[in-house]
């Protein structure tokens, strides 16, 4: 201690040079606060697993390319999922808890359609080649997320398209007031400049797949569900009765059909809501009819909400029995139906109401109640054969494949609608992702390493799965651990609405198949992502520097990286309580 | 140049002109008009300062003494509950040696919530070792801002401008606001005795033992005598560029006054129209305004009673237990003169209320009705209240 006299009057003062450097107080410290990035419940919940914390985070820092590309790492085709995806991620949002979810599949658009107008051109990581070709039979959502991310990987694929343009059922089964024709080519494109390569116009028939199997190093099926499941009931097939996925097919391709009058259409699944919203639009009365009810219904329920406000009618509860043509008419003869207890599902168990049937008189039934395989050959081999091994041959039943490899032969992936038990687009995507991660890890390691090698890509708890994780990307030191809501510290974030998006009115949507959702701008964007929480990951926000009362946060040069300066921190966990994200976490200090 | 300015104002106006650094502030009222139009002059660019935002005046003080600490020229305003929320860093600013100006808005206390004028906010912080000066109109109050920081940066002490709620800070009077290069003349940049230094680390205010506390504590005293002195000669320089003086004290008629009547604050203004009541009428009456308060000018106060036969002092505030306080200070600053005159303390306006002529007048001629005082505090003006619940 030292005292000093200031050569001034009257001003004795005490300072001291002396350091308390050499107090190291972080010897009292019994709790040790550290930086532990945890995963947002909105990733888990996304079948592709995207990053959506991380990206929301660069979306407010004006960030759109990277904000894109760590997008494109789990996902290749945003412009179609910010437009198609049912969006799980908004369910499990921690804000919804708060005021209301963010609006992640806007966001998801925004980024595409600003790097599709800027012809943007992604920066990402591709591993050295591997030498090994993969055939992908189908070019939908399935077959051109593999084939990206073979590419990714290091492999060279081929994409066999039966079609005259790639796309499957992005292209000829979604409507374009859904997904218009060039946001697709759009994403195709950008895909083929990337090294995918597309063989349209080629079918794979049997003795073709067999043909692939030999030049091939492994091959992957991706075609899909399209034949119409029948409803097996008298007068089907038959005059005035058309299958849903034909009819779609054909306004893809140019058709404009007559459908004058009204229209009865069976199911009430996407298909059967796309059918009758499209048969609106083309002039035409629609009316649902459904064997259970509006909850039951496997549609998205923005989908079936936006069919009725255009003015489909919906009839629950309806079983059909027969059709009859009546001179240019039909008669659906239908069986009412009612619910009594639960099903195994958890579904209310519909049973008949009474014996009386009812008569709806229509111009045309469309029936969408399903689609299953179109080639037998298409099928994976059933579960119930066998273990994931048996005679030497591998059958892998994975969250989103299958992989069977006999005997030495060619392994074989199965994926997209033949494996998904969610049919959509976005489970399409996940499988291609794993059948991707899982042929890379039977090459490099073997077929008994896949399980494990797949298990440790998980988001969260999965089953998403992560290829920035397998290929040991910055989310690899993340913990699966998922923030809740409780986790966050909301005295940091205030209510704000969520955006609305744009839609066109009702009477422009009811009168041609424009696309109903409207760009909205980049501030928009960037005001709506900044009400993002950023669940469990750091935004540099420094809430921990500002509230640290031992000054042990340090900073990198350029303000990105922090550290705790061990030697002085107490562990008085002032930095945790006030992260607003949960991207730190109070831990016991190990006893030495 | 001559403006209309509320009193809350002239303060603003005063801390422009000296060219103040860093503000720091939390708002109350009745002191809130000063931060306000500041942190305008602040955003606006008017005025090239940094203004923190506080979440209290505890805060607000102890971000005043780190910014004042590196060397800056610091400001902020309170009033009642924010001053007494302030006190523990107010002896922290003062054992620290930094010269930091605070106007200082007289307002009750609570409970009961009352914003109105009463002087025990400032006054109850008189042993903290800040300066404090009570002033009376709106050109006082800018006059003293600017004077306080010349003052305080040569005897390294911090200094409190205090002025009357609403009654100064939010009445609109004429106040010659004075030109920049006049006041950079006559308030030199700030130079700190000393700083903190990244360059050469030394830490400030460490622990001090036994050995050296009281002779710190003395240096405190002795700076605080110094200021007595140094009062004048700022007032000096000050009256050399802009032809204003106010005194320490301003003895008004007391030459050949019977009676003098000693107040602060606004109620000096009171006093001045009593006198021009009372004097045609011939009434030996004067009136003794006390502008410095500390350091207490002793010697003038005893210059200024020493004829008198009767003291009145009026305190618009309450030691409990003792008296006003004011008065407390008169009583001991002429208690060893001998044959000094007997002091009547008289309480009045609390929270607000309105000290008028015909107050003082009453007061007056109680006190020339009677040879001694009847008690050491006379509560004037007490109104008939229902105790019964």
């Amino acid at each position: 201690m030292e005292t000093e006299l200031s050569l001034k009057k009257n001003l004795y003062m005490a300072r001291t040079s002396v350091t308390t450097e050499s107090n190291k107080t972080g010897s009292w410290r019994f709790l040790r606060p550290k930086y532990e990035e945890k995963t947002s419940p909105c990733s888990t919940a996304c079948p592709a697993g995207e990053d959506i914390a991380r990206i929301e985070m660069l979306i407010t820092q004006g960030a759109f390319k990277e904000a894109w590309e760590t997008i494109l790492r789990e996902n290749p085709l945003p412009g179609v999922c910010g437009r198609v995806c049912y969006h799980p991620c908004e369910g499990r949002c921690n804000r919804r808890e708060f005021d209301t979810s963010i609006a992640v599949h806007t966001m998801e658009r925004f980024l595409a359609d600003t790097a599709a107008r800027n012809e943007t051109k992604p920066a990402l990581e591709r591993l050295p080649p591997k030498g090994k070709r993969v055939a992908i039979i189908g070019s939908g959502p399935a077959g051109l997320s593999a084939a990206w991310f073979l590419n990714m990987l290091g492999y060279d694929s081929e994409i066999f398209e039966a079609m005259p343009e790639a796309g499957g059922l992005l292209r000829w089964g979604i409507p374009a007031y859904r997904l218009p024709a060039t946001v697709l080519s759009n994403e195709v494109a950008r895909l083929e400049s990337q090294g995918v390569r597309i063989r349209v116009g080629e079918a794979v028939t049997a003795s073709r797949f067999e043909e692939l199997k030999t030049s091939y190093d492994a091959v992957f099926l991706g075609c899909g569900y399209w034949r119409n499941r029948a409803l097996n009931i008298p007068g089907e097939p038959g005059q005035g009765v058309e299958d849903g996925m034909s009819f779609l097919r054909q306004l893809r391709q140019g058709a404009k059909p007559d459908v004058t009058g009204v229209s009865a259409v069976i199911g009430g699944g996407n298909t059967a809501i796309d059918v009758a919203r499209s048969i609106i639009r083309l002039g035409g009365r629609a009316v649902i009819i459904y064997r259970r009810r509006r909850e039951d219904m496997p549609a998205f329920d923005e989908e079936i909400e936006s069919a009725l406000e255009e003015g489909a009618e919906l009839r629950e509860l309806l079983a059909p029995v027969q059709i009859a043509a009546i001179g240019s008419d039909c008669i659906l003869t239908v069986q009412q139906m009612k619910v009594e207890g639960l099903d195994r599902d958890g579904r209310g168990k519909i049973v008949t109401a009474g014996t009386s049937l009812v008569e709806i008189s229509v111009q045309r039934v469309f029936v969408a109640t399903g689609t299953t395989a179109v080639e037998a050959w298409h099928e994976p081999p059933p579960a119930a054969e066998a273990g994931d091994q048996h005679n030497a041959s591998v059958h892998l039943y994975l969250s989103h494949c299958t992989l069977q490899q006999e005997q030495q032969g060619t392994p074989i992936i199965y994926g997209g609608d033949l494996t998904n038990t969610d049919k959509n687009v976005t489970q399409a995507i996940a499988s291609g992702k794993q059948a991707a991660m899982a042929l890379d890890t039977l090459f490099q390691s073997g077929a008994d390493a896949v399980r494990e090698r797949l298990s440790a890509c998980l988001v969260g708890e999965g089953p998403s799965l992560s290829m920035e994780i397998y290929m040991n990307g910055p989310r690899k030191e993340r913990k699966p651990h998922i923030v809740s809501y409780q986790e966050i510290n909301t005295d940091y974030f205030q209510f704000e609405p969520r955006v609305i998006q744009p839609r066109l009115l009702i009477e422009e949507r009811t009168s041609s198949f424009d696309e109903i959702e409207l760009k909205i701008s980049a501030n928009t964007a960037m005001r709506e992502a900044g009400r993002c929480f950023n669940c469990g990951i750091c935004n540099n926000c420094d809430n921990c520097y500002l509230f640290c009362p031992d000054v042990c946060i340090l900073r990198g040069r350029d303000m990105t990286e922090r550290h705790i300066d061990y030697d002085y921190c107490k562990g008085c966990g002032l930095c945790v309580v006030e992260c607003p994200r949960n991207a730190m976490t109070l831990g016991e200090e190990e006893k030495l | 140049m001559k403006k209309v300015l509320e009193g809350s104002h002239a303060v603003a106006e005063a801390v422009r002109l000296a060219r103040v650094q860093v503000i720091s502030a939390y708002p109350i009222t009745p002191q809130t008009h000063i931060v306000e139009i500041l942190s305008d002059y602040v955003t606006t660019g008017k005025m090239v300062a940094k203004y923190l935002r506080v979440e209290s005046e505890h805060s607000c003080m102890a971000a005043l003494i780190g910014a004042q600490s590196s060397g800056v020229r610091t400001f902020t305003a309170t009033s009642s509950q924010g001053l007494a929320l302030m006190h523990e860093l107010l002896h922290w600013a003062s054992g620290a040696r930094l010269p930091i100006v605070m106007a200082e808005v007289n307002r009750a206390l609570a409970p009961g919530w009352n914003i109105w004028n009463d002087q025990t906010d400032s006054l109850a912080q008189r042993d903290t070792g800040w300066m404090q000066f009570y002033c009376e109109d709106g050109q006082e109050v800018l006059d003293t801002t600017i004077q306080a920081y010349r003052l305080a940066e040569i005897v390294n002490l911090p200094a409190m401008v205090v002025l009357d709620a609403f009654y100064l800070s939010h009445t609109y009077e004429p106040v010659d606001v004075p030109e920049q290069d006049e006041v950079d003349r006559f308030l030199p940049p700030y130079k700190p005795a000393f700083i903190l230094d990244t360059k050469h680390p030394y830490s400030l205010s460490p622990l001090v033992t036994p050995n050296a506390y009281m002779e710190m504590r003395y240096d405190i005293a002795m700076a605080m005598d110094d200021a007595l002195e140094q009062f004048d000669r700022v007032e000096e320089e000050f009256a050399k560029i802009f032809d204003r003086r106010y005194g320490a004290v301003e003895a008004i008629d007391c030459d050949d006054a019977d009676i003098v009547i000693v107040t602060s604050g606004t109620v000096t203004s009171t006093g001045r129209l009593l006198l021009e009541e009372l004097r045609p009428r011939g009434e030996k009456v004067g009136v003794l305004k006390i502008k410095l308060f500390r350091p207490f000018p002793v010697e003038a106060v005893r210059r200024a009673l020493g004829k008198a036969k009767k003291v009145v002092v009026v305190d618009r505030n309450f030691s409990f237990g003792a008296s006003g306080i004011f008065a407390q200070e008169v009583r001991a600053a002429i208690c060893n003169v001998p044959g000094h005159p007997p002091i009547f303390g008289y309480i009045a306006g609390l929270g607000g209320r309105d000290i008028t002529v015909k107050l003082l007048e009453e007061i007056y001629f109680d006190v020339k009705g009677s040879s001694a005082p009847r008690k050491e505090s006379i509560w004037v003006g007490l109104q008939e209240v229902n105790r019964a619940t």
